[in-house]
Order: structure tokens, then C-alpha cells, then sequence
């Protein structure tokens, strides 16, 4: 057992990454309430421009068009990833549950740049033919994200799923209930803090998801992330612009 | 003539090289309560589960009520089950844990009210239903696992160890209560244990299985007063067990002494195993017929009685209840007589 001093002391490190963190957070929402000089990285007064012009029509379509992507990615995650956590969960073959288990985690090993890369063939009709177009379509993106959410969404039900004593399936069996029935009454409803925590953790990184909405989307679809970068971007090019133009024009003089 | 209802017709079930459970045939009658009693790996289990249909039998076949359903999935069975670990779905209330087996037959809603009362009231439980199983003690959660098991009116009633998962103390209360709950209900009832004193005072019947088969059949009072075999007489009851030659025909040389043994015909000649109740094991000051001597090698003080171990000439362990207070003061290492009545004696297959 571990005294109250020594797991204190054990945080600290934990602790100063929380603290600047924060700190960077903070400085962050401190200056979307500070004037943007166009064509520099200074700073006016205190405003509410800022925030209003995210309220215009083009970033306000954005918002919800991530909003509804990542529920819809965590349904369909949801929905294809739920199978194959039972069978990994409930097969008795010690082999299928580590061919399971290394099928489920190979997409970590090939980072997701690669990956995107890959599903950037696939869904180009290069490999086979798409009946509608996929890639730069918002469709694409959502296959993309779905993938690289399932992996994650795989481990944690399977975790849910392998609490569960199945003992209480047979018990809904024995009175009576099908299979459906079993699944619908008794596994599903029991498997649900493992569907909450999957759903939150698939939704809230797809909300701030970059690269497959980057390269899927080939610009057409844009997701918040996307739009961040835009801007950042923009604004760090204008600055950097200013930076040359007032270092040449000082030589010049 | 009774109905027979559940029936097992040389049912065999292996688990890979583990023959769990061996060419069983088993009759089950109407409103009998049949203990199916062993130690564990017996194969006890395994026949219950052959009945509920959640264990395929590898050969043989299962009836319910004279038809075949070896075949037929186990929610079509129509059977009732209570688990050792009562299996309440922890995410539903008493009141919808004891519904469920009406709700998937489809009943109507106020029927399904009326019964899930009566059925509550009938385990004395009729103020928890909305209690979440977790907040019930071991006894409540036993009641409530019965009332769902019951409610719906099942041909046959399973219980898989329904007692094994409480208190001693609890234990006893509970035991009469499921007696006299099956006994008002008066369904067939089968019912897996390990503790031949609850398969005593429960069944009408018990089958004594070892090794997946069943060693005897019969009524309790059979199975304690004429084992057939040496395990159920070793199992059922601490027994001693004696190995001996046949000299007569009522008469049996054991350890250097001729016993007579009045309850079974011998055939002369023969190696016989006798087997004898500890508490019909009498100390005895002097010599006489039936009379062992045997050295004490362990002493145990019950408080009413104290069990002694002894050793015969030839080594054979005999064991007896002396009550208490002894007639004299015993110690491990002297020698004691032993009187085995020539009528306590059974003679073992």
C-alpha cells in the first residue's frame, strides 16, 4: 500500500504537464478575445469580434456538419464493432481470439497518415469500383473515420462484454427467451457502460478529427479541425509575410 | 402408476477425452423431488444441463413428458431454473426479474401483475419487488430466483446447488422453506448437491452418481440404510468399510476375529466388504461376540460425542462415535474394544 504522500509525489510529474497545458489552453482563450491585427502576430484590445465571426452561416455549417459526422461515425463504429467484440469476448478457441486480437490491432501499427493513404486508393476505385463516388465525398470521410475508430471501440466493449457472467444468458434462456431475445433483454442493456464509454471516446476524437477528413476529403469536405488549420495557416502565412516584407523593406532603407 | 416425466435414455457426454457423463438412464416421475447427489466432477451438472437442453448429449436421447426434445433449443424446453449463483439480471427490479419468463410467453400486462404478485407473495417477498436484486441479502435473492423460476408455471423445476451460496444457519431455514414450497406447488423437481444431508431430508428420491454414472437409485432412507456400493456407503455417511473372507454363510473373519453378520447371506468362501455406521460402533469394556480389539489413533471432541479412529490388528480403520462423557478417559495409542452388532453390518455388492 502506497501512503497518501508517496502517490501526491508520484502525480507531480503528471501535474506540471496538466499545468502548462492549461497555461497554453488559457493564453489560447485569452486571445479569441483579443483584437487580430491582419498581417502580424500582435494583439489589439479586448473585442468580441472574434466570436461572432465563427457564429457566420460558413463556420456555423461546419460546426454541425462535424457534429453529424461523428454521431454517425460512432453509430456505424458502434454497429460493426459490436460483433466482432462478442466474438472476441465469448469464443472459447484461445486462436481465434488472438487472430481477433492482432487483426484488431494491426491498424495501430501503420499510423494513421499510411492508413489514409491506403483507404485514399481503395476508395479511388483503383482497387475495385464504387457504384457512387466515395473519395472527397463526405461518404468517404465516414468509411475513413469509422476505421480508424473501430480498433478502439473493439477493446473497450470486448473489455464490457467479458464482465459480463454468462450465466445471465443462460438464465434469460432457461425462462424462456431466443436468442434475439437474450441479446435484446439481457446482454445489450448489460454491455451498456462499455457502449457509453466506446460512443463518448469514438465521438469526441472524430469531433476533433484532422487527417481523414484532410486527405478524404480532399478539401471539399471540411471538418472543425480542417477549418482550425485553415485559418491557423492563413494567419501564420500573413504574419510570416509581414515578418519578410518589414525585414526587406529595413534592409532596403 | 406415475407419470414419468423427465426421462434420460443412455445419455453419454464427453468433453473432449472427459467422459463427463457415462450411458445414463434416469426416470424422473410426476411431483417427485429427486436429489441427483455426488462429489464434484460426478457428472451432476452435466445431467442437469443434458436436461435443460444447454448441454447436448454426445449419444442418447432426452424426454420430456414422452417426447424426444434431445434436439429442441433450451428456451423451447419450458423448463424452470434456479442457479447457484441465482443469475438475477442485476439491471432489472425483482418485480421485472420475476416477469421476464412471463413477458417472453407474451401474457398480458395485467396478468403478468397478478402473477408476478402471487408468485412473489408465495416467497414471502411481496414488499421488495422494487428493489434492484444487489440491495437483497443471499436468502431474498434465493426467494426471488425461485418465484422467477416458478411463475410462469414450468413442467420441471431445476435447482443447481440452490443452497450452496448461503450461510449454514440461513441453509436449514431455506431448506424447509424449498421443501414446502415444491411440496404446495407440487412440481417435479430436480435438484443438484454435493451435501448428502440436504439430499437426505429434501428428496423423495436420490441417485448417487460417481464417475457419470449413478451408483444407486433410491429412497433416502435406502440409500443410508443399504448402500450398494462401497462409494455411496463411504459417501453417504462417514462408513467403515471392512475387508474380510466369508467362513459361513452369516459369518466373516476380519483381522484375526469370525464376525457374525446377521444382515445379508454370504456365500462361503467369498471376499466380502462389510460396511458399518459410526454411531453403531459401541466401546465396550469386555471381550464377547462381535468383539474387535483396535488401537486409538485419533480422538476428536465433538462436545456431544467424540469421534475415535482405530486401527484392527490387520490395520483396517474403523471409526465410532463414543458419547459423551466417555466411560473412561480415552488416549491415542491404548488399545479399546470395539463392539460391531452382528445386525449393523451392510454387506456390499
Amino acid at each position: 500500500m502506497l501512503a497518501t504522500r508517496d502517490v501526491k509525489l508520484a502525480l507531480l510529474p503528471a501535474l506540471v504537464v496538466l499545468a502548462v497545458f492549461a497555461a497554453a489552453l488559457g493564453s489560447l482563450f485569452r486571445w479569441s478575445f483579443l483584437e487580430f491585427v491582419p498581417g502580424s502576430l500582435q494583439t489589439g484590445g479586448l473585442t468580441l469580434a472574434n466570436l461572432r465571426a465563427v457564429l457566420a452561416p460558413q463556420y456555423l455549417a461546419t460546426i454541425r456538419d462535424t457534429v453529424v459526422l461523428s454521431a454517425l461515425t460512432t453509430l456505424l463504429t458502434l454497429v460493426a464493432a459490436y460483433p466482432v467484440a462478442y466474438a472476441l469476448a465469448r469464443t472459447p478457441s484461445r486462436r481465434v481470439r488472438s487472430t481477433i486480437l492482432v487483426l484488431t490491432l494491426a491498424p495501430f501499427f501503420t499510423g494513421a497518415i499510411v492508413r489514409t493513404y491506403a483507404w485514399i486508393l481503395v476508395l479511388g476505385n483503383t482497387v475495385i469500383t464504387w457504384p457512387v463516388p466515395m473519395l472527397f465525398t463526405e461518404r468517404g470521410v465516414l468509411v475513413g473515420l469509422v476505421h480508424f475508430s473501430m480498433p478502439t471501440m473493439i477493446l473497450i466493449l470486448a473489455a464490457a462484454l467479458s464482465h459480463i457472467d454468462p450465466v445471465y444468458e443462460r438464465a434469460a434462456t432457461s425462462l424462456g427467451a431466443s436468442p434475439a431475445r437474450v441479446f435484446w433483454r439481457v446482454t445489450l442493456p448489460l454491455s451498456m457502460p462499455g457502449i457509453v464509454s466506446g460512443g463518448l471516446i469514438v465521438f469526441a476524437w472524430t469531433l476533433s478529427a484532422f487527417p481523414t477528413p484532410e486527405l478524404l476529403g480532399g478539401g471539399k469536405v471540411k471538418m472543425i479541425a480542417n477549418v482550425v488549420k485553415d485559418l491557423g495557416a492563413l494567419a501564420l502565412t500573413l504574419a510570416l509575410l509581414a515578418a519578410v516584407g518589414r525585414l526587406t523593406a529595413g534592409r532596403a532603407s | 402408476m406415475t407419470t414419468v416425466v423427465v426421462e434420460l435414455r443412455g445419455c453419454t457426454r464427453d468433453y473432449g477425452a472427459v467422459r463427463a457423463v457415462d450411458a445414463l438412464d434416469l426416470s424422473v416421475h410426476e411431483s417427485e423431488f429427486l436429489a441427483l447427489l455426488g462429489p464434484s466432477g460426478c457428472g451432476k451438472t452435466t445431467t442437469l444441463n443434458l436436461i435443460a437442453g444447454f448441454v447436448p448429449p454426445t449419444a442418447g436421447r432426452v424426454f420430456l413428458d414422452g417426447d424426444d426434445v434431445t434436439d429442441r433449443p433450451p428456451h423451447l424446453r419450458g423448463l424452470g431454473m434456479v442457479f447457484q449463483s441465482y443469475a438475477l439480471f442485476p439491471h432489472l427490479s425483482v418485480r421485472e426479474n420475476v416477469a421476464f419468463g412471463l413477458r417472453e410467453r407474451r401474457v398480458p400486462a395485467r396478468e403478468i401483475e397478478r402473477r408476478v404478485g402471487d408468485a412473489l407473495e408465495l416467497v414471502r417477498l411481496d414488499r421488495a419487488g422494487r428493489q434492484r436484486p444487489g440491495e437483497l441479502s443471499g436468502g431474498m435473492q434465493q426467494r426471488v430466483a425461485l418465484a422467477r423460476a416458478l411463475v410462469y408455471r414450468p413442467r420441471v423445476l431445476l435447482l443447481d446447488e440452490p443452497l450452496a451460496a448461503l450461510d449454514k444457519k440461513l441453509r436449514e431455514g431455506m431448506r424447509d422453506e424449498l421443501r414446502a414450497i415444491q411440496r404446495s406447488v407440487g412440481i417435479t423437481t430436480i435438484f443438484v448437491t454435493h451435501d448428502q444431508a440436504e439430499a437426505l431430508g429434501l428428496s423423495d428420491r436420490i441417485a448417487v452418481m460417481n464417475r457419470g454414472r449413478i451408483e444407486q437409485l433410491g429412497a433416502p432412507r435406502e440409500i443410508y440404510e443399504h448402500p450398494a456400493t462401497r462409494f455411496v456407503a463411504d459417501f453417504i455417511g462417514a462408513s467403515t468399510v471392512l475387508r474380510g473372507r466369508a467362513v459361513a454363510n452369516d459369518r466373516v473373519a476380519v483381522a484375526g476375529v469370525t464376525l457374525v453378520v446377521t444382515s445379508g447371506a454370504l456365500s462361503s468362501g467369498a471376499d466380502v466388504e462389510l460396511a458399518i455406521r459410526p454411531e453403531r460402533v459401541q466401546l465396550v469394556p469386555g471381550g464377547g461376540d462381535n468383539v474387535v480389539e483396535a488401537r486409538v489413533e485419533g480422538l476428536v471432541y465433538q462436545g456431544a460425542q467424540t469421534e475415535l479412529t482405530a486401527r484392527l490388528r490387520d490395520d483396517q480403520r474403523v471409526l465410532a462415535l463414543v458419547t459423551e462423557p466417555a466411560p473412561a478417559p480415552l488416549e491415542v495409542g491404548q488399545t479399546v474394544r470395539l463392539h460391531l452388532p452382528a445386525d449393523a453390518f451392510m454387506v456390499l455388492a
